[in-house]
């Protein structure tokens, strides 16, 4: 059956938007290939000039590294932080609780720009500008909201009875917790770890205010290489950050089809 | 393996539930035999899985006491209790196969491997389902999850196995099946079973003794014969079993539709006896079920064996009602 033109309309529609979301940030992939000292795009000949530059350049490459510290440690306490507070509050489920939900959410209600202020008058008495553990912790307090949603609407199909039973039957709390409601919620808590990852990934605001020289992350750098001067790594840089987000998230795809598989196999078997 | 030196017998002292101005449970008091099968039984609201889910732990005592062997547990967090609870759709841990399912609260009180191995297989066997150990729940029927919840339940030999209305989810004839088997086990296991349901022929069929609950209060206990032989107050005669009801000399009596012998006009021969005309007939097998027009009553329900003969009287036919003098049963006001 051919679908009808209403369906084909909203189609094309859903691609134009798709299109007018992705490309500009597609753009980076052309430009990043030019063989001109500036950004342009590439009048027929193609070089990777650029990319040969950004491996080669201890800077770049000391930003890189940086950025993929500070993305794990601040991933690994956001999901730790945002998936506890998720529990408890699931726990909890009383009026107070959904008080502290919202507080809990304000970091991603509140311009990046204001945060930022804060967390400067907040850390320079306490010594933690221009610092992993200042930037981790920023970080951290910006992504675990993420987890707290994504974990949240895990434990929404989450059966209380799971939980019940497992006390019924003489598990602890903390038992609980680790043998039944976790393994019951890992989609979500692989969810905001993605989240959480990229979210400090691409994190530039509050890292433009909290970082000077010591701490130089990746998308810091592209921003200065963007105001400074007008050379290409800036694009070959952005195209690396792309892929590394499109990365991970691909590895949650990935993650939640293999779950999905292994239990088919299991169930296949016999 | 025994159960921690406690025996399974329960003793609820004027248990209350109140949330807010509402009642939920309403100054219960109740002994529960070691060994026995006890059936709460009640229609929804009547506080039956709210008196389970105190028992269990899961839920707080506005007052009264709750005492094991003589000792109060309402102190006693749920994981704590040693209770089994066979929870209504078996809350089966769904990325547990079915011989971890029955091991986890062997594993989780840190038993030897060896001992939580022979005592899985021995409660495979005890429900049956030795060669489905390796399965997830949801590859399972209903009743081979019902039967999983249940070795889950007992594997760590509880004094007291709650069931919250475990065969819910059953379809009929299963019910039936699964109700044989839950009886033939209990009375392998001799563990105390506290079971909630909505349904009078689970009731009637497994327990040692009934309770039934109306508005959070006790209406009546006993054994399913003495609930159906001699029900107190209305609501007992028609919750369990069905029942006509007669007005005489300012009192009420419950008749059970079986009791009532059915005759053309005019052959009735009984002291008591009222006429009345065929109002429908339903055939069902082993029965046929009457709805008699009786001037100055409600219709009445009467049972007919269908194998008696006597062929099926016609709707509007004229027909005599009798019964024997103990068949009506007095009710308390």
């Amino acid at each position: 059956m051919k679908p009808s033109a209403p369906v084909r309309l909203n189609a094309a529609l859903a691609w134009v938007l798709l299109v007018f979301l992705v490309a500009p940030a597609l753009v980076a992939i052309p430009v990043s290939l030019t063989p001109e000292r500036f950004l342009s795009f590439p009048s027929g000949e193609l070089s990777l000039r650029h990319y040969e530059k950004l491996f080669g350049s201890p800077e770049w490459m000391s930003s890189f590294w940086q950025s993929a510290v500070i993305g794990t440690a601040s991933t690994a306490l956001a999901t730790a932080i945002g998936t506890l507070c998720a529990i408890g509050l699931w726990r909890v489920s009383s009026k107070a609780g959904e008080m502290v939900r919202a507080v809990l959410l304000l970091p991603l209600v509140i311009p990046p720009i204001i945060a930022a202020m804060a967390f400067y008058r907040l850390f320079v008495p306490l010594g933690l500008i221009d610092s992993y553990p200042g930037l981790i912790l920023a970080h951290t307090v910006l992504s675990a909201p993420l987890v707290l949603i994504t974990v949240s609407a895990s434990l929404a199909g989450f059966d209380a009875r799971l939980e019940q039973a497992s006390r019924n039957l003489g598990a602890s709390n903390w038992t609980t917790m680790r043998r039944v409601i976790l393994p019951g919620i890992r989609p979500g808590v692989l969810a905001g770890a993605v989240f959480a990852f990229i979210s400090s990934w691409d994190e530039i605001v509050v890292t433009l205010f909290l970082s000077k020289f010591t701490v130089y992350t990746l998308p810091r750098r592209m921003w200065n290489g963007i105001r400074e001067n007008t050379d290409p790594t800036v694009a070959a840089a952005a195209v690396v950050l792309m892929a590394v987000t499109l990365a991970a998230f691909a590895i949650w795809v990935l993650a939640q089809r293999q779950g999905r598989s292994t239990h088919q196999e299991t169930a296949s078997e016999r | 393996m025994t159960a921690l030196g406690t025996s399974g017998t329960l003793h609820l002292k004027s248990l209350t539930k109140r949330y807010g101005a509402f009642t939920a449970v309403d100054n219960v008091d109740l002994q529960i035999q070691r060994g026995e099968f006890l059936t709460l039984l009640g229609p929804s609201g009547s506080g039956k899985t709210t008196i389970l889910m105190m028992l269990a732990g899961f839920q707080d005592i506005t007052s009264g006491d709750i005492l094991l062997d003589g000792r109060s547990i309402v102190q006693t967090p749920a994981e704590k209790r040693n209770f089994g609870m066979v929870f209504q759709g078996y809350a089966l841990f769904p990325h547990m196969s079915v011989r971890e399912n029955i091991a986890y609260p062997l594993s989780v009180r840190k038993r030897p491997k060896a001992e939580i191995d022979a005592r899985v297989g021995e409660m495979l066997e005890l429900v049956r389902l030795t060669d489905f150990a390796h399965r997830l729940p949801n590859e399972m029927s209903g009743g081979q999850q019902q039967r999983v919840a249940l070795a889950r339940a007992l594997c760590f030999a509880p004094p007291v196995l709650l069931l919250d209305e475990p065969l819910g989810a059953l379809d009929k004839k299963l019910r039936v099946e699964v109700q044989a088997q839950l009886k033939d086990i209990h009375q392998r296991v001799g563990t105390t079973f506290v079971y909630v349901t909505h349904d009078q022929e689970e009731a009637l069929s497994m327990s040692d003794r009934i309770v039934i609950l109306q508005q959070g209060r006790i209406e009546q206990l006993g054994t399913p014969s003495d609930l159906y032989q001699r029900p107190r107050t209305a609501f007992a005669a028609s919750f369990l079993g069905k029942s006509n009801f007669l007005h005489r000399d300012g009192a009420t009596y419950a008749l059970r539709p079986e009791k009532i012998d059915l005759s053309p006009a005019g052959k009735g021969s009984n002291a008591n006896l009222v006429s009345g005309t065929v109002l429908s007939v339903t055939y069902f097998g082993s029965q046929l079920k009457y709805q008699i027009a009786v001037p100055g009553m409600e219709a009445v329900e009467v049972d007919v064996d269908a194998w008696r003969g006597g062929g099926t009287m016609a709707v509007g036919a004229d027909v005599d009602l009798s019964w024997a003098d103990a068949a009506a049963v007095r009710l308390d006001e």
